[in-house]
């Protein structure tokens, strides 16, 4: 009994186990030892080249250029993914009296369609030159400025997509944390006559930091993925670059010019730098919480 | 968010499942084959593309041949997602037996890959090629050449780029369409509608290659590579992107993404749009205006000069009764009725003497006046450059280049270091 007892849970994990070793353990280990050759995924030989995929990494410029916009994007994504949904959330909750079950559903609605059936629609809508909406700046006396050909404005535009996608999710997430919170204290504040925007400083906002906390990291480690989907339909990191990321970038050395070893330090990079964020992240937020 | 891992679960193991059912259902296929040979052909076309016309053939051809079983493999995203694709095959061994291979593949295709050439099969099964001199051109037969001059598969669908021209656009502002048979000329229309209407004169293709690009630069004497190094850094090539750049920097070309161009060609918004042959449908189908294609403009003294574009059949199977079958299965597809079908289908041109002059192609061309000048183009055009040595690497380097000078670099300095760092790799 007592050894069944050890070994139950070990065989309850096995399943989940095996699978992230077969899909993510392995395939970071032999991307970690291809980082080191040069090779075109195919040809029968690596050749060995050390450190130099890494060097290139930092001192390429064009991968320079790509970590400066991945830095953009996460600024971007994060106000316009956690930001701007916690915001909205917040006055849904303690601002608005009805209407939340309607909003809840137009909100979460985009998160039902498939990123690429949006990105060829804002494409379309987007058009600097024949879409509705250069059309209707055209009519009021504005130009729209041609994005496509500004990496800063694509940049935007990218993320504004992903935005429509992500948006109702991550709000329906925070809103249901905020929900959760005991409704007696909220009241208590109420006779009290703290101000509101006391009440979710000071109370309200530490008490929905794990859902928050879920959201931000969830924003930061899936916004790139997210944002690669219209970056490949509509700009393929055009142009020069201008609204590439890591992500992007790693794929195109890889799957489109066949640069395995380039591709591999970029991903473990990346890795790396995802890595430390995290950390940071999760010891601040963490490290704070003790004294509270 | 249990549930969630559950199903993911569920939908793994449901995967793995069906993997090792088809590995299982694959090779008892092969073994049990005793009279009927199985061949799997990999091609690009969705459905929308051409994939209903690639199963029609595939059907025909079942019915006909009684001994040989033809699948079909579509594979999203082009040629890029076919290389993709086979590389994995290659790696677990269970290759396609026929497979569409575009050109700017060619290189990486016969360094990389197990072929077999169409000439070795002419005369293993046949006993002789007359099978390939009968049904090509020498010239067409060039498009299908790695750098070393070897026949790396069948030329099976072709395009090349044409001018296509907005004729209600073009009247109104009194543009001769005679005037644009050179890129001055064509210069000069956009000035002068953008001047009258503010609307964009030309735009020019964008997509991940520099096809397009290339075919300015060689319609103005250039050459993309001369003995397997880059040649395009030369003033010839620098003129071709000059009179480029100077039409995006004042605004009478439109820089834009390859979709979003074209939509603005079909709504009106653009007057010229030079792009693939390929496009015509969707212009015919789009366009609320009267549209007409004319042959690729060239410089003021020069020839119009083009790079092909589409792809080739290439034999990868390698049990020798599959080649048979592959090859069988080749001839079937280059007959004239069958090139015939397969360009109604797609919009490429046919690659074979005969289906070029057959009636029923003849025809076709009559009722769809766009393709005229992509007919008579295919003398003009020569193989699309294919860098020996890391040929796909040599593209981005072009590319760059192309969104660099379109951004307002320096012409001669872009492209002369592309050159150089294409240089470097051969």
């Amino acid at each position: 009994m007592h050894s069944n007892k050890k070994i139950l849970p070990f065989l309850y994990l096995l399943p989940t186990g095996l699978l992230l070793t077969i899909f993510m353990i392995i395939p970071i280990i032999y991307t970690f030892y291809l980082s080191f050759f040069d090779w075109n995924l195919i040809a029968p030989t690596k050749d060995f080249v050390g450190m130099r995929n890494y060097v290139e990494v930092f001192t390429d410029p064009v991968n320079q250029k790509v970590l400066i916009n991945t830095f953009f994007y996460i600024i971007l994504l994060l106000i316009l993914n956690f930001v701007i949904p916690y915001i909205i959330s917040l006055i849904v909750k303690f601002f608005i009296k009805k209407m939340q079950g309607a909003y809840k559903i137009v909100f979460f609605i985009p998160s039902l369609f498939s990123l690429v059936v949006g990105a060829m629609i804002f494409s379309w809508i987007l058009n600097p030159v024949s879409g509705p909406v250069a059309f209707l700046f055209r009519e009021s006396g504005f130009v729209l400025p041609n994005w496509t050909n500004s990496g800063a404005l694509a940049i935007v535009v990218l993320c504004l997509i992903t935005n429509w996608k992500v948006f109702g999710y991550n709000f329906i997430l925070l809103l249901t944390g905020l929900g959760s919170i005991p409704k007696n204290i909220i009241d208590a504040t109420t006779i009290d006559r703290i101000p509101k925007w006391r009440m979710i400083w000071n109370i309200i906002l530490p008490m929905n930091k794990s859902i928050a906390i879920y959201v931000l990291i969830l924003t930061i480690v899936q916004g790139l993925q997210y944002v690669f989907t219209p970056t490949n339909v509509i700009t393929t990191g055009g142009p020069y670059y201008g609204s590439s990321n890591v992500l992007y970038h790693t794929y195109l050395n890889a799957f489109v010019l066949y640069k395995t070893g380039n591709a591999s330090a970029l991903a473990i990079t990346t890795f790396l730098i995802f890595l430390v964020l995290l950390y940071l992240e999760i010891k601040f937020v963490e490290g704070r919480s003790k004294y509270e | 968010m249990k549930t969630k891992y559950f199903k993911q679960f569920l939908a793994l193991v449901g995967l793995a499942l069906m993997a090792v059912i088809f590995a299982g259902c694959s090779s008892t296929s092969k073994t049990s084959a005793k009279s009927v040979t199985h061949i799997t052909y990999w091609h690009v076309n969705a459905q929308t593309q051409g994939g209903a016309t690639v199963d029609e053939l595939v059907k025909e051809f079942n019915k006909t041949h009684k001994n040989i079983k033809v699948t079909a493999k579509y594979n999203p995203n082009m040629y890029q997602g076919l290389m993709q694709n086979l590389q994995s095959a290659q790696a677990s061994g269970k290759v396609p037996d026929v497979t569409q291979v575009g050109w700017a593949y060619d290189n990486y295709f016969a360094s990389n890959f197990k072929y077999m050439t169409p000439t070795d099969a002419a005369k293993k099964f046949d006993g002789n090629d007359k099978f390939i001199t009968d049904h090509f051109t020498t010239k067409t037969l060039s498009f299908a050449k790695d750098a070393n001059k070897k026949l790396v598969g069948l030329p099976y669908s072709l395009s090349t780029p044409v001018l296509f021209v907005n004729n209600d656009l073009l009247k109104q502002y009194n543009v001769d369409v005679k005037s644009l048979d050179t890129w001055e000329g064509v210069q000069k229309a956009a000035k002068s509608i953008n001047k009258q209407s503010g609307k964009y004169g030309l735009y020019i293709q964008e997509p991940g290659d520099t096809w397009a690009q290339q075919a300015i630069m060689l319609s103005n004497g250039a050459d993309i590579q001369k003995n397997g190094k880059a040649a395009f850094a030369s003033s010839n090539g620098e003129g071709a992107y000059k009179l480029y750049q100077e039409m995006v920097t004042d605004k009478t070309a439109l820089h834009t993404p390859w979709a979003q161009g074209m939509d603005s060609f079909v709504k009106g918004d653009v007057a010229m749009a030079f792009t693939t042959i390929a496009q015509a449908s969707h212009i015919k189908k789009g366009a609320s205006f009267n549209a007409s294609a004319i042959i690729a403009p060239h410089f003021e003294g020069r020839k119009t000069t083009v790079p092909v574009g589409g792809s080739m059949l290439a034999i990868t199977a390698q049990d020798p009764t599959q080649q048979k079958a592959a090859w069988e299965f080749e001839k079937f597809m280059f007959k004239a009725s069958s090139s015939v079908t397969w360009s109604k289908g797609t919009g490429y041109l046919p690659p074979t003497k005969d289906a070029l002059d057959s009636k029923e192609f003849k025809d076709y061309v009559g009722e769809n006046p766009m393709l005229v000048p992509a007919v008579n183009t295919l003398d003009k055009a020569i193989p699309w450059t294919s860098f020996p040595k890391n040929g796909l690497q040599a593209e981005q380097a072009m590319i760059d280049a192309r969104d660099k000078i379109l951004s307002g670099s320096d012409i001669s300095s872009t492209l002369k270091s592309a050159q150089e760092k294409i240089n470097a790799q051969q």
